[in-house]
């Protein structure tokens, strides 16, 4: 008996579009914080879980995405048609020259590296006053042109941080899409054989470097993709935006939610968010708390909280 | 997985929600400041001075009635941090006014969020000229602290009276110490155009090493140095600079900026101070000219922090405060563009002595203490002599 599966991910995108009409600005801002996370958490997770790249450094090109979008946008007056895929391209021109030097090296060494460059980055962000502020930043970053948005039926009622919010998520699940359809191609398969086996991968004829490198520019572009929403959504670009800390965030959720599916770095980005929010707001020890989930996590939960929920699925089905 | 995950946010967003429908008839007031790192040594005060005055208008009965509840959060010191407990001040808490954050960056990135959400943002510390200028004004935000036309201004009166005709300068390189540095040059080569600026230093923000910058200072033969090195940065070039022979060689006259007078400067360095120069600092604790208002202050404050010797900080943290509910109170109302509309022009009372905040620019007319350090008896550490509070207004612009 063949049943047809049910769409999940197309009702997830439905009932997340539906957000802005519980007619809560707090619920709006955290789901398009969430959406651009997710998106930046993913791109990670195609060094980390498909390729068996431990990037220490990815904030980087979040960073470059951030100040690209912004720097058109703001002190150029280009339009966000242009910004927004300058923000991807400006990152993965980046990602190829930096990952041109990183993939010649293997582990602790690969991951050191991408933590020197995207140290590099943050120092030129913080020094480079006439461009990106220095450690000021850029305040102010305008808000995308939405006014078209109200000429559509039903949504001329909603706030501006609603229209960001569409237009943030529809620009998400483009992006995850392309990034689904890429693991799931012949070339995302390459990309897990040499995680699995990269001396193997040699033997038989895989060109390892420079699928690595692939990995690292497509992974690149993505994080550039989410710099350039977030620095929008956050009203300001800064220094920070680079710093090595945003590059532990971003692995934090990455492996919170399990690198070993595809959308675990989501449901991290997510659970990191949301607990962020609601422990800041009591008590000045979120690092402290983030400490023991990590623990727990990494003794109890080896794949993240989607390997739990599957795991525990399975062995009930097993029953 | 997706319904797991959506219930976990679900429930989530259901508690912040109710958490905010609550404490109706308070009047909300979020704080973002720097209260962890190495910032918090003044963020910490700042906001006591703040929770001072809440707690002392609460026992009076508020205002229009109403209490006030102050809600601080740590922006660790970081801009991005700032924005994010902004927004999230006014998105979940639903505070109806921010007071708060430190630094240069903070200021205008939190200006920005009170400028869309339309929420009054009065901010006590930063002092960078970008967050009033013209460009950058907006309804909502004012200044009750000092900034760097004032502060740089200031220093170049006190200069100009020395006989001194050759200057070197010193600043960090940053907006901070770049924009101060330049109130200074120009306003003294306006006031005196004897003056010859020598020599111009500008280590980066942070510099572990100042010897070189030092001795290069020293070779060019100032007369005269103006420091914009603050904080700990001060106490680091000032440790290495004794030693060199740095403060004998200008004959003590230097004249630092960025609160180098100020009690958290002195005490950090007890015997190893240079003591001579001059400094400033936005409050003294044994003000000898002091009104009755001020003696008073520092009594409640002593008996507050228990401190012995308080914190020159708190007062901007108070001072800010007292800005906003004064505002309140003549508006007679809680509504932004009322508060903002009475704020502008407002003269308060405050423990200084009277403050205006200026209509045209938003900003307060809040001149710092100045004088020249002395070593007493009475204390283990450097204080101001002959400190006097400069009124600002005649050299504003």
């Amino acid at each position: 008996m063949s049943r047809r599966p049910v769409p999940w991910v197309l009702v997830l995108f439905l009932v997340l579009l539906c957000i802005p009409w519980l007619g809560s600005r707090l619920y709006t801002f955290i789901a398009t914080d969430i959406a651009i996370l997710a998106l930046f958490a993913l791109s990670l997770n195609l060094l980390l879980g498909y390729t068996g790249l431990v990037s220490f450094g990815h904030a980087a090109y979040f960073g470059i995405g951030a100040y690209t979008t912004a720097i058109l946008m703001k002190t150029y007056g280009v339009p966000f048609v242009v910004a927004f895929p300058a923000a991807g391209i400006v990152a993965a021109g980046f990602a190829l020259v930096f990952g041109f030097f990183c993939v010649r090296l293997t582990k602790i060494y690969f991951a050191m590296l991408t933590l020197a460059f995207a140290q590099i980055v943050w120092a030129i962000c913080f020094k480079w006053n006439d461009v990106t502020g220095g450690e000021q930043g850029m305040p102010n970053v305008p808000y995308p042109d939405l006014g078209w948005m109200s000429a559509i039926p039903g949504l001329g009622s909603l706030r501006s941080g609603d229209h960001f919010y569409l237009l943030v998520l529809a620009l998400v699940a483009v992006a995850i899409a392309a990034l689904r359809r890429i693991v799931a191609s012949p070339y995302g398969r390459m990309l897990s054989v040499i995680r699995e086996n990269p001396e193997r991968a040699e033997f038989i004829g895989i060109n390892v470097r420079l699928y690595q490198l692939s990995a690292f520019v497509v992974a690149g572009f993505f994080a550039g993709l989410a710099g350039g929403l977030f620095g929008i959504f956050n009203r300001g670009v800064f220094p920070d935006f680079a710093y090595w800390t945003k590059s532990a965030e971003v692995l934090i959720m990455t492996i919170l939610g399990g690198m070993g599916h595809f959308w675990g770095p989501a449901v991290g980005a997510m659970v990191l968010t949301l607990l962020n929010q609601q422990i800041t707001s009591y008590t000045e020890y979120w690092p402290l708390i983030l400490g023991i989930i990590l623990i727990v996590l990494l003794f109890g939960f080896r794949g993240g909280i989607v390997g739990a929920v599957v795991a525990l699925n399975r062995r009930l089905r097993g029953r | 997985m997706y319904r797991r995950s959506l219930l976990v946010g679900a429930s989530s967003l259901a508690l912040a929600g109710s958490r905010a429908a609550q404490a109706q008839g308070v009047i909300k007031v979020g704080f973002p400041m720097i209260l962890s790192g190495p910032g918090a040594l003044f963020g910490e005060p700042a906001m006591k001075g703040a929770q001072m005055f809440v707690e002392e208008i609460n026992a009076k009965g508020g205002v229009l009635g109403r209490k006030i509840e102050l809600i601080p959060r740590d922006t660790k010191g970081n801009a991005d941090e700032a924005v994010r407990q902004a927004r999230d001040l006014i998105l979940r808490d639903e505070v109806q006014f921010i007071v708060g954050t430190l630094t240069s960056a903070e200021g205008p990135a939190v200006s920005t969020i009170a400028k869309e959400n339309k929420i009054v943002f009065i901010a006590p510390i930063p002092k960078t000229d970008q967050l009033t200028a013209p460009a950058n004004l907006h309804p909502y935000v004012f200044r009750s602290s000092s900034n760097t036309t004032i502060e740089g201004r200031t220093a170049a009166e006190i200069v100009a009276k020395w006989p001194v005709t050759k200057i070197g300068t010193i600043a960090p390189d940053y907006a901070y110490g770049q924009d101060v540095t330049k109130a200074f040059v120009e306003h003294l080569k306006k006031i005196k155009s004897s003056v010859e600026i020598v020599d111009q230093q500008w280590p980066k923000l942070g510099e572990a090493d100042y010897t070189p910058f030092i001795n290069a200072q020293l070779g060019k033969k100032p007369e005269a140095v103006f420091s914009a090195l603050w904080g700990g940065h001060f106490v680091t070039f000032a440790k290495q600079a004794k030693p060199l022979g740095y403060f004998k060689a200008l004959n003590n006259n230097l004249i630092g900026v960025g609160e180098a007078g100020s009690i958290e400067s002195t005490k950090s360095m007890g015997a190893d101070y240079p003591v001579g120069i001059w400094g400033n600092t936005y409050d003294v604790f044994n003000w000898p000219d002091a009104p009755p208002a001020h003696k008073d202050y520092i009594t409640r404050l002593k008996k507050y922090t228990n401190q012995e010797h308080p914190s020159s900080w708190p007062i901007t943290g108070y001072i800010g405060m007292q800005f906003l509910t004064d505002a309140i109170a003549k508006a007679k109302s809680l509504d932004s563009d009322k508060v903002s509309a009475a704020l502008k022009g407002l003269t308060i009372d405050c423990p200084l002595g009277s403050m205006t905040m200026r209509a045209k620019d938003q900003q307060a007319n809040h001149g710092q203490f100045w004088g020249r350090t002395k070593m007493d008896p009475k204390y283990p550490f450097a204080i101001l002599e002959n400190v006097t509070r400069i009124d600002p207004e005649p050299f504003m612009g």
